[in-house]
């Protein structure tokens, strides 16, 4: 994908007051209650992360803030109005990219881009917004015959043609290569630096960590987990691990403050992991490594493969998810 | 975290939009545009085309006047091109769009329904009237008549055209695919093909039947096709079929243009009430 930087939308009043407002959302289908009383704001050059399981309730939440459901309970609010059924009063303001192409595959790319150009009261142009996706080479060309991540810049770059304040991304880099991901991630990050707030629901934690600000993860129409990425982080602690001497049973193994030990089995070997949660987040990985270190020497063993990392985003996922609940999706 | 400045916000700050109606004829550009790529469109059309052959072979008993049975067939079959088309493709292609998402991504874009619905009906007005023409053109050729009335007999297109539209909108909540929604869009399109009277005959059902026939659009768009090509006054039965000046035709087509938007109404209405943008169900 072309690196040329293109002009964005800008020049638009930013604001201190959220974009997008969610008060206690819940959405039921008959019994089923999909979404079960959520909260969350997105400010203007903002992006708020919604990760979570197939089925968390995310697309959900995404569908009634685009204005397709109206919530069964709480609020909704864009730019102070209630998006359902797409008032015109938000018309242009918002932009999507649905976690399907929505395409009409028998248009050529530039036909279908200047559909979208011309049913626009101030669109960008056809030409500009092709080349920003790298489309450009593209445009005499059957949609049918894109392939799946050219179809995904395509639709990226219609949702960007009105120049919305508010974008709701979901699931955008599904289906594209390496180099395609990279340059949508580029053009997201320049979106935010513009003022426009971004809602993303995405399967790729890489994703997540690169562009959101805060984030929040979703399970069983619940928001598990709600920050900053740091802070999720921090809040879910260090991990050390190593294998477990020989000489030691795991009932040896000693208790730190603010710290909890778990033994598993692996490569039919037993290894040890402590997770250091605690406030002093700077220090605390060192505080148990050194009380570790003393305690091992003091056996006279060795912390073999000893190993310290924060948590990451996987981690926290995976925990939030749990993994019963990953096997059976 | 946020970005945001602390400049004043302006919430109410709604932008230019266009207007539903150039949204509407925008839209109705690339539907002519999808509509002679889409070989299921060709198939419609060609099946209204067909209507057209069938009554040739009618016997051409007068009915009103001078006027043959065929030749009524053949004039009844103008208001069924709107039934043909409007019913098969709207169904077919709203069908497939709200499964691949695409009335979604329009609606997310600022397309409003008035607009969606509005291109794909205009589509089939246009449709309905090119093969109308051809339809007057046969009918000259065949019996060397030509209509009346004109505008009435437009007028009849146009309606039977607009009410079909909708009712093949309203077919969509009820199919999952667009295979399917062919399937399903046969059982009214039949259904009003054979009622209409330009197939079988209605005059060898019971006149309550025929009565009650007579309030299905397809009926009412084919007798009011009938009185503006042949200019009597049919609308009461073609035994009591006379003559009638372009005023007197009118005040006595005013019922039957009546059911037509009566029946364009609740199709609308039932349409934006069941209407479904999400393949998901609710």
């Amino acid at each position: 994908m072309t690196t040329t930087h293109t002009e964005l939308p800008s020049d638009r009043p930013t604001a201190d007051e959220p974009a997008v407002v969610v008060r206690d959302l819940r959405r039921h289908y008959g019994d089923f209650e999909a979404v079960k009383g959520i909260s969350f704001d997105i400010r203007p050059g903002e992006l708020f992360a919604l990760l979570g399981t197939n089925g968390a309730g995310k697309t959900t939440t995404i569908e009634t803030l685009e204005g397709f459901w109206r919530p069964t309970s709480g609020t909704v609010r864009v730019f102070g109005t209630d998006p359902y059924d797409q008032p015109p009063a938000l018309r242009g303001r918002t932009g999507a990219v649905l976690q399907g192409n929505g395409l009409m595959e028998d248009l050529t790319v530039r036909e279908s881009i200047t559909l979208t150009h011309d049913l626009t009261a101030e669109p960008r142009d056809v030409d500009e917004i092709l080349d920003l996706v790298d489309l450009g080479d593209k445009a005499g060309i059957a949609i049918r015959q894109l392939s799946g991540g050219q179809k995904r810049r395509l639709i990226l770059a219609q949702s960007l043609i009105a120049r919305p304040e508010v974008l709701y991304l979901d699931e955008p880099t599904t289906g594209m290569d390496p180099e395609a991901r990279h340059t949508t991630w580029r053009i997201i990050s320049e979106l935010k630096s513009r003022g426009v707030a971004v809602l993303l629901t995405t399967h790729y934690l890489e994703e997540a960590e690169r562009l959101a600000d805060r984030l929040a993860i979703m399970h069983r129409g619940e928001i598990r987990v709600e920050g900053t990425l740091a802070g999720v982080l921090a809040t879910w602690g260090d991990r050390i691990g190593f294998l477990m001497p020989e000489e030691i049973g795991t009932d040896d193994l000693p208790a730190f403050p603010d710290s909890t030990v778990g033994v598993r089995t692996r490569d039919g070997r037993l290894w040890a992991t402590y997770t250091v949660t605690g406030a002093d987040v700077a220090e605390r990985g060192h505080r148990v490594v050194a009380a570790l270190v003393a305690w091992a020497a003091e056996r006279g063993v060795v912390l073999r493969h000893l190993q310290v990392r924060g948590a990451s985003l996987e981690d926290v996922f995976l925990q939030v998810a749990g993994a019963t609940d990953l096997a059976a999706d | 975290m946020s970005t945001a400045t602390t400049e004043p916000t302006t919430r109410a700050a709604a932008r230019p939009v266009m207007s539903p109606l150039r949204q509407t004829l925008r839209l109705t550009r690339t539907e002519f545009t999808l509509f002679m790529r889409y070989k299921t469109a060709w198939m419609f059309l060609g099946l209204a085309v067909f209507m057209f052959l069938v009554p040739l072979n009618m016997p051409g008993d007068p009915v009103v006047g001078d006027i043959t049975t065929a030749d009524l067939a053949l004039i009844a079959a103008l208001g069924s091109v709107g039934l043909i088309i409007g019913i098969g493709h709207p169904s077919n292609v709203f069908t497939a769009r709200r499964e691949s998402l695409v009335l979604k991504q329009m609606r997310v874009s600022g397309v409003p329904r008035s607009a969606l619905f509005g291109s794909i009906t205009l589509m089939v007005v246009l449709m309905s009237l090119a093969i109308s023409v051809l339809g007057v053109v046969m009918l000259a050729v065949v019996s060397g008549a030509l209509p009346k009335d004109p505008v009435m007999l437009l007028l009849s297109v146009l309606l039977s055209a607009v009410s079909m539209s909708f009712l093949g909108l309203l077919i969509t909540p009820l199919a999952r695919t667009a295979e399917s929604a062919q399937m399903t869009a046969m059982v009214p399109m039949m259904f009003l093909l054979f009622t209409g009277g330009n197939i079988i005959p209605t005059g060898m059902f019971p006149d309550r039947v025929v009565n009650m026939l007579g309030y299905l659009p397809t009926a009412a768009a084919g007798r009011l096709a009938q009185a503006s090509y042949t200019g009597y006054d049919v609308f009461s039965g073609y035994e009591s079929a006379t003559p009638a000046g372009i005023l007197e035709l009118w005040v006595a087509a005013l019922p039957t243009i009546g059911i037509l938007l009566a029946w364009s109404a609740l199709f609308l209405v039932l349409t934006v009430r069941y209407f479904r943008w999400d393949p998901r169900q609710p």
